[in-house]
């Protein structure tokens, strides 16, 4: 990884981390599978910026972005938050070091206990660390219900009274009540109105300039991802295929997969018809991913030695890595015998 | 109009329900050429898949009550038909592309057997000649190894192969509409692209008019002809794709189309319409939409504004609109 | 916004019963079911005052098995010439602290075990599981009839029996209903914030299976009931006390059908149906309430036949555009106003 960044300490580094899920087999005595989620990913996420976290459903970047804050064990690697290893931490120290990162939850319908009022909700966090007295309460609660942009007269409705975007207010100001540095948002808005959408993002990135918040930005939304990160990774079935800038990935997409998904997302330009690149078939199955790039089978240029020889990030230009053969090359003998066969893409599953 | 394949006149549909009436579709006009595509969109709760069923009379009444002025497909007239032969007219003439495949197909029984028996009910053929156009049809909507596949259950599939399923069972009875709910809308983007492409080609190749209903943009850019713009059940603006892009007229579709991101976008902060949808009970007077919106003003707030515009072209529903109907050239 | 709202809250914090009982009383059956077992309760309570003889005194011999009149309202008993009315009025005592307390037993010792299996998960879980399965199998009615002859007929006897196999199915379902709440955000959210498994449990998990909870009271209350008049009438209740199921056993030993004294068998039938119906009124209007799919269903029927055609109309013809005097779009500054607004 590159050590480039201006901060010298990063808020959030991980190191070559892992989680495997165990899984029951298909038949009743046939051995455990392992669902391999996240499989050796390392990345640095600095003070104050916002790092997006890119993929297709099953790619990863839930449970990744769960690991970040520990509510996921990582089967290997270390997750270090403001340097001191997350997981190595006793029970008591944990809970206090996760209390500088919270997390914003994708579906405002499930997030929000339907038994208790709003006033509840938002202070639950203050009320579980036990360390305010009642009246300190209720001036937080109500200094973000105005500044998540709610009445103060909604403090005692329930969350069944609000429409999807307010529940969402609700759950920001839930999440910042105990002042944390480390927002995890995963997939803040998809669950919402299109027309809501820009109220919710735009809230977030006000929170953020006020209340210097790093925030990770966990979404399938290659445009929202472009306008608000600085920084990127793209995810394919567990492993990161680019990262770096987000300037530079969308301004120069090196690997098949992030060129493939940047030309499938639909725009409505109408006016500038683009050449999609369609990838083949479907994401195979993270319990047997395949050997060799884990792309391999739906990419259009796959060579002979993506099936066996797995792909490294390298990098390509200053904050830019790729994992990728087409760019890394193999060795000189592999590129020799692999380069001018192009091998066509089989569907997997 | 000759080649009009739907034509729906003031359809109107609400729920009663304790403490008031829903008033889900409130009097919408559409108008389906042969082989075109015509797009309803709306966020959610603006009665636009409530109109979907309506249409298709697939809504339970009870729970809803419909009337309709006139419902026509192709040269039948389904206003008053009763439900035993719109039965019949739903399995020949009309099919539902649904978003949720796992749902619409029979969880118990192959994919491949579910398309046999529309062939089976719908022309005469031996199961082996039916089993055959499966598999072509398979084909037709890209399901590699068609063969094979025609043998699976459901569950077996990926999300893209069972809505290809689900295509591919539509198609099947050659329909003369096909109604797509949020075809895509539970998939990936990588495969949301893929189904697209199936299903416009798949439409463009039968010549087959469809209705498609969904709340997302995008796939209204790359797949419709002509789009209806839905409001808190009301149809806001009407246009042919290109136009409502390029040049929007309604305030509200004009707001929505600014507050999508796009990836050619600089850095900014995301335009954003105020509020949110109001809720069905509890409309506001006036234009449904004069609380969110930027140009309103007295008339907004007392009186309902017309869809007004030339009757096969433009039309908006605004007191203000960016620009009149009329004045649009294209 | 906060007048009306604080009664609500007070409800739906200072304890979850609260709401439960308006809810109910909101409900035309509900209420029906709340106020018969409300009598129940109270008959129960007020015995001593309510019978006019004591039900328990078998002395009098001269008075056997009179036909109901102003005396003995129901009757005597044709064997000693006990007070029929009495007997009914102090039945009831017995069927409902059986009923209601196994119930309630039954629904503590099933919460506490599914929720349990269910929030601690692993080695508890798979113990809690196991047992339930097992216990599932076990016939209950002859393990009673074996116990009871082993242990001495006594209520004591049949409440624990039907509680230490009566809790599985609760227990089951609870289980069910803590995994899906243990997985919502908001749980996820508390654990975030640093909450102990303890708050979570009591917080989130337990109020969101309450209404489980006391539905499934209710309903095993009244199936408790039922069996409790069976094993009586079986001979296996307790020989001392008088229920509603001994009386019958009584009735058909004392030849209730041969002297043609119907009122002596139908007395006790309908203390067990009055009893059995409120409860179950109760439980499966509760069902109806906080399952919304149902609850939906049923009223909208009946909203249905309430409404008139003509309101229908008037809803409908306010969605008609309006017919526009004005063709040119009015200007800016000021349009006029006609009458015709939305409803």
């Amino acid at each position: 990884m590159t050590r480039n960044s201006p901060d010298p300490q990063p808020l959030l580094e991980m190191e070559n981390v892992s989680v495997d899920f165990p899984v029951k087999g298909p038949y009743p005595f046939s051995k455990k599978c392992w669902i391999q989620a996240v499989t050796d990913v390392s990345l640095e996420v600095s003070e104050g910026e916002t790092f997006g976290i890119v993929g297709e459903s099953g790619c990863g970047k839930t449970t990744l972005a769960n690991a970040m804050i520990g509510m996921v064990r990582p089967t290997a690697g270390t997750v270090r938050f403001q340097g001191v290893d997350l997981y190595a931490l006793n029970p008591k120290a944990f809970k206090e070091a996760r209390r500088e990162m919270q997390m914003i939850f994708q579906d405002p319908f499930s997030s929000l206990n339907p038994r208790f009022s709003v006033y509840e909700i938002i202070r639950e966090p203050l009320y579980i660390r036990g360390q305010a007295s009642e009246t300190v309460m209720k001036g937080k609660v109500l200094e973000l219900l105005k500044l998540v942009g709610l009445d103060e007269e909604d403090m005692y409705r329930y969350p069944s009274d609000f429409s999807g975007g307010q529940r969402q207010r609700i759950g920001i100001a839930r999440s910042i009540i105990l002042n944390p540095r480390f927002l995890v948002c995963d997939e803040p808005v998809s669950a919402l109105d299109v027309s809501v959408h820009a109220q919710i993002l735009n809230l977030l990135m006000d929170i953020q300039k006020s209340r210097h918040l790093t925030y990770v930005f966990v979404s399938h939304n290659l445009a929202v991802v472009k306008n608000i990160c600085q920084n990127m990774v793209v995810m394919y079935l567990g492993m990161i295929m680019e990262s770096g800038s987000s300037d530079a990935i969308f301004a120069n997409p090196l690997h098949p997969y992030t060129k493939a998904l940047l030309s499938a997302v639909l725009d409505i330009d109408v006016t500038k018809p683009r050449d999609r690149i369609l990838l083949k078939g479907d994401t195979p199955s993270p319990i047997d991913p395949p050997a060799g790039c884990r792309f391999w089978q739906r990419c259009p240029s796959a060579m002979k030695g993506c099936r066996t020889v797995p792909a490294k990030l390298v990098e390509v230009e200053p904050d830019h890595q790729v994992a990728c053969h087409l760019i890394s090359g193999f060795s000189a003998q592999q590129v020799a015998d692999s380069l001018h066969e192009p091998v066509s893409p089989k569907s997997g599953g | 109009m000759a080649d009009t394949v739907l034509e729906v006149r003031n359809l109107k549909v609400a729920f009663p329900c304790p403490g008031g009436v829903i008033r889900a579709v409130e009097g919408i006009d559409l108008d389906i050429h042969r082989g075109e595509c015509a797009a309803l969109v709306g966020e959610s709760g603006c009665g636009k898949s409530v109109s979907a069923l309506a249409i298709m009379k697939l809504l339970n009444t009870p729970p809803a009550v419909c009337r309709v002025d006139k419902l026509w497909l192709d040269d039948l007239d389904l206003t008053h038909l009763p439900d035993r032969q719109m039965e019949r007219i739903r399995g020949k003439h009309m099919a539902m592309i649904f978003q949720d495949a796992m749902t619409a197909l029979n969880p118990v029984m192959t994919v491949g057997k579910q398309i046999d028996e529309i062939y089976l009910r719908h022309s005469r053929l031996s199961r082996r000649e039916a089993r055959q156009r499966t598999i072509e049809a398979l084909e037709l909507v890209e399901v590699p190894e068609a063969r094979s596949r025609a043998n699976s259950y459901p569950h077996q599939l990926s999300g893209g192969m069972r809505q290809r399923v689900l295509i591919a069972l539509a198609f099947a009875c050659v329909p003369k509409l096909i109604i797509a709910d949020e075809p895509t809308t539970a998939l990936d983007v990588t495969i949301q692209a893929q189904v697209l492409d199936v299903l416009k080609n798949m439409q463009r190749v039968h010549r087959v008019s469809a209705l498609l209903i969904t709340h997302d943009l995008s796939v209204v850019a790359n797949m419709a002809d002509t789009v209806y713009v839905m409001y808190a059940g009301k149809i806001v603006e009407r246009a042919a794709m290109q136009e409502i892009f390029l040049e929007p007229l309604h305030p509200y579709t004009h707001g929505l189309l600014a507050s999508v991101p796009r990836i050619s976008d600089e850095r900014q902060p995301f335009v954003q319409i105020p509020d949110a949808v109001p809720h069905p009970m509890r409309k506001p007077t006036g234009c449904y939409f004069h609380p969110r919106c930027p140009r309103s003003n007295d008339p907004c707030r007392q009186r309902m504004p017309r869809l007004e515009g030339p009757d096969d072209g433009r039309a908006v529903r605004c007191w203000h609109p960016l620009r009149q109907p009329h004045e649009v050239r294209s | 916004m906060s007048r009306p709202n604080v009664l609500l809250q007070v409800a739906q914090r200072g304890g979850s019963l609260v709401t439960f009982v308006r809810k109910l009383w909101q409900h035309p059956q509900g209420r029906l079911g709340l106020i018969l077992a409300g009598c129940l309760v109270l008959v129960a309570i007020l015995a001593p005052i309510l019978a006019p003889y004591d039900p328990y005194d078998v002395t009098q011999r001269a008075a056997k098995g009179l036909r109901p009149s102003w005396q003995h309202p129901l009757g005597t008993t044709t064997t000693t010439g006990q007070d029929i009315f009495s007997m009914l009025i102090y039945g009831s005592r017995v069927s409902l602290m059986i009923g209601i307390g196994t119930g309630v037993a039954l629904a503590f010792l099933g919460a506490l075990m599914g929720v349990m299996a269910g929030y601690l998960g692993g080695f508890v879980d798979n113990l809690i599981v196991r047992v339930v399965d097992i216990m599932l199998v076990i016939p209950t009615l002859p393990l009673i009839i074996v116990l009871t002859s082993l242990l001495g007929r006594s209520y004591f006897v049949i409440v624990l029996v039907f509680v230490i196999f009566g809790w599985t199915g609760l227990a089951r379902v609870i289980r069910s209903l803590v995994l899906v709440l243990k997985n919502s955000n908001y749980v996820k959210a508390a654990e975030l914030a640093g909450a102990s498994r303890w708050y979570i449990m009591t917080k989130h998990i337990l109020p969101g299976t309450s209404h489980l909870i006391i539905m499934n009271t209710a309903l095993t209350s009244a199936g408790i009931m039922v069996a409790e008049a069976g094993l009586s009438f079986l001979g296996l209740g307790d020989p001392t006390a008088i229920s509603w199921g001994k009386m019958l056993a009584e009735a058909q030993g004392g030849g209730a059908l041969l002297f043609g004294a119907w009122w002596w068998i139908i007395a006790p039938g309908i203390g067990i149906f009055l009893s059995v119906f409120s409860f179950m009124r109760i439980g499966i209007v509760m069902e109806e309430v906080f399952n919304p799919r149902m609850k939906a269903s049923s009223s909208i029927y009946k909203l249905f036949k309430h409404l008139n055609n003509t309101y229908l109309d008037e809803v409908f013809r306010s969605m008609e555009e309006e017919e526009s005097v004005v063709r040119e779009p009015p200007d800016r500054s000021d349009a006029p106003t006609p009458e015709g607004c939305h409803g």
